[in-house]
């Protein structure tokens, strides 16, 4: 699916898969700051995003 | 009644000098083929086109259109309470529109505007429209218009129509609406209407000889519809049929539509989609029964609505106006000619 | 080709006739050039009515699948069969109520590419060899069939059927590829912005008839999800990215089991080439798996298999 996202034109950066099991909380953080602080390189998303206006 | 001859060479002026007044619509090749679209500013309609893949109901009727909104936002004093949605209804014109698919509105028009009943967004569109029609100087294999009650020079819900004579247009204005536009165009140069109107015959009947195609409709009236409903044909009609929206889609006398709510936040919109009878979701009940559940039951609803039951109730002709669009664009060649020739056909055995 | 159909009526009229299938599924002359119809025949007399040539471009494993529980016989290309294994591999079709009456495939001719050339409104269309006679009203062309072969099947490297029980003709060499995916390696040159922009485009002037799903074998869920109103996954529509949306889960619900048959883009009314979406599906399976859907009845496709050599190098 992010192979398919990422040819569509979404970044690659913004659609992560992670395992991580309940007991892993020290992985679990690192993940997730990891995921945004890549995201927030990228900046806001425009694409794949609906216009209710 | 009045004739205008336009030179080519001032047409392209002309129809920048209307859009002063007017938004336009019409004919643009794009990568998928012709559409009839809102045209851009610095974008002509294309007056050589042999046919739009769809037809220009969506002038009037775009497949997605708001018509209302509310809050939903309580402390708002009229929250969930939905208004009209804002909608553009200034002057337009359709530039280029086949005489087939003016008369296919016409047809749309005894549903959107009935004594009992007004849709307000079609019938306020349909006010703010001008239909600047082009007659049809080669029909196309698949056109078999004249058997439908129109023709390649057909002036029914036209204000102008338009015959390519090489090197200039002659118009001929039918409506107020229709001297209203030529004027905006500047289109002023008259042409003596007898000699015109000459031209215009010789020209028609040159079109409607080289239609080869046609559909025979006599006999519909006088069946009754449980025999045509209850006839043995229907699965052998639908067996191919992969229950695709692209006839009612493509189809210029398709007026279908299902209302969807769409929220986002405190701000609420109701649109109107086009639907599609060949969908099972357009009759499924919120029970889960679907009235039409079968494939067959859905093809033959196409067929009968728009062969026998729209007949019997406004005894103006089929619901078909012979544009061929729908026999060209089926995936898998379900023919309305032949279903209309089976049906015609129809005798109940004993 | 015209022994083939000889062929083709025979065995038809025979499996009725004996009794040994209820109908049999196959092309019939459209009433319009370059037009077929699915049909499905069960006397032997109709089987006349048969018939098979280059613009037989949709997939009859969709028609098969849909007539569970009788016995039936289907004409079958290369792409049609694996459609077929897909569906014996997924239980849509039980194998012993399926006779597959195999063509060694010629390839099918792209009808949108052959308009274009043409300009105007086709009004004949002949086939002799890899020749095609195409007229309209004012003008009369022969073309080479190679040039105006459909994109899918100018890559096909299946064109004989994988699965059958008899073949009606000679089979067709296969070609070699040095690379089957061109235009997806195109498309993947481009920035994610030029990505972006090109399926943009390419949905550009989608109307959400459905037809390149309902023409699709895969698609056979009894409700598809844009279909579904409890929840709602996707708005229905014209919002670009509701459209999008749709092609995009369309597409993915294929992954691993697109056999590139090109029946979508076939139905599309609007000629869009829907198969950008699922061919870089195919070229993942192909790469990360080494799969090609629908070859064998003896394997589980990959999204359906648990290997613990499965490349997930994408979790993190």
């Amino acid at each position: 699916m992010g192979n398919l996202l990422e040819h569509m034109g979404i970044e690659k950066d913004r659609v992560h898969f992670s395992w991580i099991s309940s007991a892993e909380a020290t992985k679990f953080v690192d993940v997730v700051k990891e995921i945004s602080d890549k995201v927030k390189a990228l900046g806001p998303n425009k694409k794949f995003v609906k216009d209710y206006s | 009644m009045k004739f205008i001859t336009i030179d080519k060479k001032d047409w392209a002026k002309g129809i920048d000098k209307s859009r002063g007044t007017y938004q336009l619509f019409g004919p643009v090749t794009d990568i998928n083929g012709c559409q009839i679209k809102a045209l851009d500013a610095d974008v002509q309609p294309e007056m050589e086109y042999t046919d739009s893949v769809l037809s220009a109901k969506s002038v009037l009727f775009p497949q997605s259109e708001k018509i209302l909104v509310t809050s939903l936002n309580e402390a708002d004093d009229d929250h969930h309470i939905m208004k009209r949605a804002d909608g553009d209804y200034t002057p337009r014109a359709v530039i280029g529109i086949r005489p087939y698919d003016a008369r296919a509105i016409q047809l749309v028009k005894m549903n959107f505007d009935t004594e009992d009943y007004r849709d307000p967004y079609w019938c306020d569109a349909y006010e703010a429209t001008t239909f600047v029609g082009l007659a049809i100087n080669k029909p196309g294999p698949l056109d078999f218009s004249t058997s439908t009650g129109t023709g390649p020079f057909s002036e029914d819900g036209l204000d102008i129509l338009l015959a390519d004579m090489d090197d200039k247009f002659l118009a001929k204005v039918l409506t107020p609406k229709g001297e209203a536009y030529a004027a905006a165009c500047g289109f002023n140069t008259e042409a003596d209407a007898k000699e015109s109107q000459v031209l215009f015959d010789v020209m028609r009947k040159d079109a409607e000889k080289t239609i080869s195609s046609s559909v025979e409709t006599d006999k519909l009236k006088d069946k009754t519809i449980l025999d045509l409903y209850e006839a043995p044909f229907w699965d052998d009609v639908a067996f191919s049929c992969i229950n695709c929206g692209t006839c009612t889609y493509v189809c210029p006398t398709c007026w279908c539509f299902d209302i969807q709510d769409e929220n986002k936040l405190k701000a609420s919109s109701r649109f109107r989609n086009w639907d599609t009878c060949m969908s099972p979701l357009f009759t499924r009940h919120a029970t889960g029964h679907n009235p039409r559940g079968e494939k067959t039951m859905r093809v033959r609803q196409r067929f009968m609505h728009k062969l026998k039951y729209f007949l019997d109730k406004y005894d103006s002709g089929i619901m078909c106006v012979g544009c061929g669009r729908c026999v060209k664009s089926c995936p898998v060649n379900i023919d309305i000619r032949q279903v209309c020739e089976t049906m015609n056909n129809y005798e109940k055995k004993e | 080709m015209d022994t083939c159909i000889q062929k083709i009526r025979e065995i038809a009229g025979d499996l009725l006739e004996k009794g040994e299938v209820e109908r049999v599924i196959g092309f019939a002359e459209g009433s319009i050039p370059m037009a077929t119809s699915p049909v499905a025949i069960s006397t032997k007399e109709d089987a006349q009515k048969l018939c098979f040539s280059s613009t037989c471009g949709l997939n009859l494993a969709n028609y098969a699948s849909k007539e569970k529980g009788k016995k039936i016989a289907v004409v079958a290309k290369g792409c049609d069969s694996r459609n077929l294994v897909t569906h014996i591999v997924e239980n849509q079709i039980d194998r012993d109520n399926l006779y597959i009456i195999g063509v060694p495939c010629p390839g099918m001719v792209d009808k949108f590419k052959i308009a274009a050339e043409m300009g105007g409104e086709i009004t004949g269309f002949e086939e002799a060899g890899d020749t095609l006679i195409v007229s309209t009203v004012d003008d009369k062309k022969e073309l080479n069939k190679q040039d105006y072969l459909r994109h899918n099947c100018s890559l096909c490297t299946h064109k004989n059927p994988v699965l059958f029980d008899v073949l009606v003709g000679e089979e067709v060499e296969e070609q070699q590829l040095d690379n089957a995916y061109p235009d997806v390696d195109a498309i993947e040159a481009l920035t994610a912005d030029g990505r972006w922009k090109h399926f943009e485009e390419l949905t550009q002037n989608c109307i959400r008839c459905y037809a390149c799903r309902n023409a699709c074998p895969l698609c056979y869920c009894p409700t598809c999800f844009v279909d579904e109103s409890g929840p709602q996954w996707v708005g229905k529509g014209q919002d670009k990215t509701d459209v999008d949306t749709f092609h995009f889960l369309r597409a993915f619900h294929c992954a691993g089991r697109c056999t590139d048959c090109g029946a979508c883009v076939e139905a599309c009314p609007m000629g869009i080439n829907v198969r950008d979406f699922t061919r870089k599906l195919n070229k993942d399976a192909q790469d990360m798996f080494g799969w090609e859907a629908g070859l064998t009845i003896d394997k589980r496709p990959p999204l359906d298999a648990y290997s613990p050599d499965d490349p997930n190098d994408f979790i993190k």
